[in-house]
């Protein structure tokens, strides 16, 4: 007991961090559960059937050489990979499969942090925690162990699914599944901090995002240009070990875990300056009197969201800038390229190589400028569990102006933000291949815009009849996702493809707009929208 | 149509939980109606229905004579709403927030609203989540009571409010009441009901086990009697209206059904009385009747006893 007096003044402010460990463990596993599963099954998954598509040296070169450009480079990763395709199946899987699963393994991690700090302080679930014989820092310790359990238990479960590649040493395996554990740290830790700065879970959430987006684009870029530009992102560090290739290095991973150690300890400083329940920014005194226009439910859903729109705004009109600078340079490359390879790059047929790049590229930033839509639906839930709903619910409002006005600001979310994206890309695409390209790129995007609204709608839907799984959503969002990113090289039924509204668009400008499918696809969102309006209206406000 | 509020039969149920069994509750126009019951008796439930937040699964409710589920928002206008636990926008001051829920009822009355901010001592400048309980339950009494609406249905409303603010809230329903509006008003705050509701209805578990009159419920209940007497009085004990009788030497003390009260009366001046006091049931005596056997359960002795 002695020494337990001494032992308190040090850790005091973690005191109980055990105990919140378990509790938090538990309130967890079913997101752990379902984002540890999901991502080690689609890891097994590609591990199996990316060795069956490209059996051998040959097949695996010809991929090479379509991939060995910048635009498909800020896609995938470094040339280092791409220089042994052929040697080994591994450095493939790798090169294709990591930047993207770091990004989603980001994701993760960044919900799970946001849910167990600032989104329980905005709703005094800690409140009461607090309250107990437990430290001022142990909530935060707490997500923090949490988070490096689980990022260790994903590290293992990918090693364990890539063992089997043929051809491949376990040491390989080993640090391929420790590029999962380190993102996941790291993201862990840059959460911690964003979850410092604002004062509601969706800041937290967004500005962490941010970050992700940003490190996407970084790494994307220095692996295009061949510079070191991917060193200042956290998704670049993991994938520039060159795992599975001759030149294979760990230490990369340091780099992870040392800045890591840094943002840790900054969260733990700023949680220490700040009071409880408040962000960063100091409260000033506000309006006595609203402005005058607010004056609508719908009116406050859009000023409550405000935050999330122009995230979504300055996100992907930099998303769009970056992959149309990249636009320009796939031109450039494609004019130093021999016969043979032109007509690889370009699937065979005479369209130009930027073409198929904008096809995928539009479709990708369709997929983002989700996310920021469907954070917005998320919103509208937990307006409604906080209890801050039950006052416009006695008002004079209709369901579809609360929380029906939530669809509309997802709405809007989701259209600018798309058309942002595809406006960027044409404003700098455009500059390297000329106006003429600017109305075909912004049309690219436009014609990428009805599966955008079926998604949408398809969440405020899931809002509307099922809200306790409303978390279903961004099963739905990783579904479409890969199944429009990785299904060309995955071998799944035609049909599994086809449920993905994305699936259904035409792909200009490698093909023609197919008109009857974007106004099937309207009208299949309008429909989904109004199926979610009915369900708003048919069921019960769940107020706390 | 003279009932602001009429339920029949309502049932609510989550899950294998029946929150509302065949609850019957009328409000009629005019009255300040209170709403007793302990936490978790079914009271929020009941607002929520009659909210139109919550569907009931059987049984019937009117407000205005229309259906609150269907007629939400146009019913809405007639009414003003202050849950027990308010939970303001965090990023809205309390300003705003009343301005908004006002001009959702399609206007606000700024005489008004500015003096029911200095009533309730309250700082619109504040946003809504640096306010503290109180202060936040506050914004959502300033906005209802500025709003000018035929109904006011307050769910336990005065929860974290200091003593001083509760005496300013009781003025703010009586005024209300003054003005001619029905007030429906939850609580299980004794002294809260007892000051401002003409009427009550006791909740026990999703059913409404009393309702009436103040003076009707006392008339059905026990007064206390306590006398010291100049000679002993014989026969008391074989009163059927007398229960509790305790005798300890010319010092009596029994309750007393106020049927029986004259024959009780007639026998103690019989015996000549020489300190006497009589008091009426509290409500709280009233309400702990219905609950006797809970407080049994939780092992707490009950002096009125369960019902006999």
């Amino acid at each position: 007991m002695t020494t337990a007096v001494a032992e308190r003044d040090d850790l005091s402010t973690l005191a109980g961090t055990g105990k919140l460990l378990r509790f938090y463990l538990r309130r967890t596993r079913i997101f752990l559960i379902a984002w540890l599963g999901g991502l080690a099954g689609f890891s097994w998954l590609m591990s199996v059937s990316l060795p069956e598509l490209y059996p051998d040296a040959q097949s695996r070169i010809e991929a090479a050489v379509l991939l060995d450009s910048p635009a498909m480079r800020f896609m995938t990763g470094p040339v280092e990979y791409i220089d042994v395709y052929g040697d080994s199946v591994g450095a493939m899987f790798a090169h294709q499969m990591l930047m993207w699963s770091l990004a989603v393994t980001g994701v993760m991690f960044i919900l799970l942090v946001t849910r167990l700090t600032r989104a329980d302080e905005e709703t005094s679930r800690s409140e009461v925690v607090r309250s107990q014989p437990i430290g001022r820092r142990a909530d935060l310790a707490a997500a923090l162990w949490l988070s490096l359990i689980a990022a260790a238990v994903l590290g293992a479960l990918v090693t364990l699914t890539v063992t089997g590649i043929e051809g491949t040493e376990l040491g390989q395996a080993v640090l391929y599944g420790l590029t999962f554990t380190a993102t996941g740290i790291t993201f862990a830790a840059i959460t911690a901090v964003c979850a410092q700065i604002g004062s509601y879970g969706s800041t937290s959430n967004g500005l962490a995002f941010a970050v992700l987006g940003f490190s996407f684009l970084m790494a994307g870029a220095g692996y295009a240009q061949e510079s070191g530009l991917a060193w200042i992102s956290p998704i670049g560090w993991p994938e520039l070990t060159f795992v599975y290739t001759p030149e294979q290095r760990w230490w990369p991973l340091g780099v992870a875990v040392g800045v890591s150690a840094a943002l840790v300890w900054l969260a733990f400083a700023l949680v220490a300056k700040r009071d409880f329940g408040a962000g960063m920014l100091p409260a000033r005194p506000g309006r006595a009197t609203a402005k005058p226009g607010l004056r609508s439910a719908t009116a406050l859903t859009f000023r409550i969201t405000k935050g999330m729109l122009w995230t979504a705004v300055i996100s992907m009109l930099l998303l769009g800038l970056t992959y149309g600078s990249v636009l320009g340079s796939a031109d450039e490359f494609l004019e130093g390229m021999s016969e043979t390879q032109r007509e690889v790059l370009t699937r065979g047929s005479s369209a130009p190589a930027e073409d198929s790049f904008a096809v995928t590229v539009t479709q990708i930033q369709g997929f983002f400028a989700l996310i920021f839509a469907l954070l917005v639906i998320g919103r509208a839930r937990k307006e409604e569990t906080g209890g801050r709903g039950e006052l416009l619910a006695a008002s004079p409002v209709a369901r579809s102006g609360w929380p029906g006005s939530y669809y509309a600001a997802a709405m809007v979310n989701g259209t600018v933000g798309t058309l942002l994206g595809g406006l960027g890309l044409a404003l700098v695409g455009a500059s390297s291949l000329g106006w003429d390209a600017f109305g075909k790129l912004v049309l690219a995007q436009v014609n990428y815009l009805p599966a955008v609204w079926v998604v949408i709608a398809a969440a405020f839907a899931l809002l509307g009849w099922v809200p306790r799984f409303g978390a279903l959503r961004w099963l739905l969002w990783l579904y479409v996702f890969i199944v429009g990113y990785f299904g060309s090289l995955l071998d799944m039924p035609e049909w599994v493809g086809k449920i993905s509204p994305f699936e259904h668009v035409a792909e200009y400008p490698l093909e023609d707009v197919d008109w009857v499918a974007f106004a099937v696809l309207t009208v299949v969102a309008a429909v989904i929208a109004m199926l979610g309006f009915t369900g708003i209206r048919r069921r019960d406000l769940q107020f706390s | 149509m003279n009932a602001v509020i009429r339920t029949e039969g309502l049932v609510k149920r989550f899950g294998h939980v029946t929150a509302l069994d065949r609850l019957d509750l009328e409000v009629t126009r005019g009255e300040t109606h209170g709403f007793l019951g302990p936490n978790g008796a079914g009271k929020s439930t009941a607002i929520r229905v009659l909210l139109g937040m919550l569907r009931s699964d059987e049984g019937r409710a009117e407000l205005f004579g229309g259906d609150p589920w269907k007629d939400a928002a146009t019913l809405h206008k007639r009414l003003a709403y202050v849950p027990g636990d308010v939970a303001l926008w965090p990023g809205l001051t309390g300003g705003e927030t009343i301005d908004l829920l006002g001009r959702l009822r399609g206007g606000i009355d700024k005489r008004k609203r500015d003096e029911l901010l200095e009533r309730f001592d309250l700082d619109p400048r504040k946003k809504g989540r640096s306010y503290s309980k109180g202060n936040r339950q506050k914004v959502a009494l300033v906005a209802a009571f500025a709003a000018d609406v035929d109904l006011l249905l307050l769910d336990e409303p005065t929860s974290g409010l200091d003593p001083l603010m509760g005496a300013v809230f009781n003025e703010c329903v009586k005024e209300a009441s003054a003005a001619g509006r029905t007030v429906l008003l939850s609580s299980h705050i004794m002294s809260e009901v007892e000051a401002l509701c003409e009427r009550v209805s006791i909740i026990r578990k999703g059913v409404i086990v009393e309702t009436g009159t103040l003076a009707e419920m006392r008339h059905f209940s026990r007064s206390r009697l306590r006398a010291t007497l100049k000679n002993p009085v014989r026969g008391l004990e074989d009163n059927e209206g007398v229960h509790d009788l305790k005798t300890d030497g010319l010092d009596i003390e029994c309750s007393v059904d106020t049927g029986a009260l004259d024959d009780v009366l007639a026998q103690l001046a019989v015996a000549g009385v020489a300190a006497l006091t009589c008091e009426p049931p509290s409500l709280e005596e009233i309400f702990l009747r219905f609950y006797g056997d809970e407080l049994a359960a939780s092992g707490v002795p009950n002096g009125e006893g369960a019902e006999s």
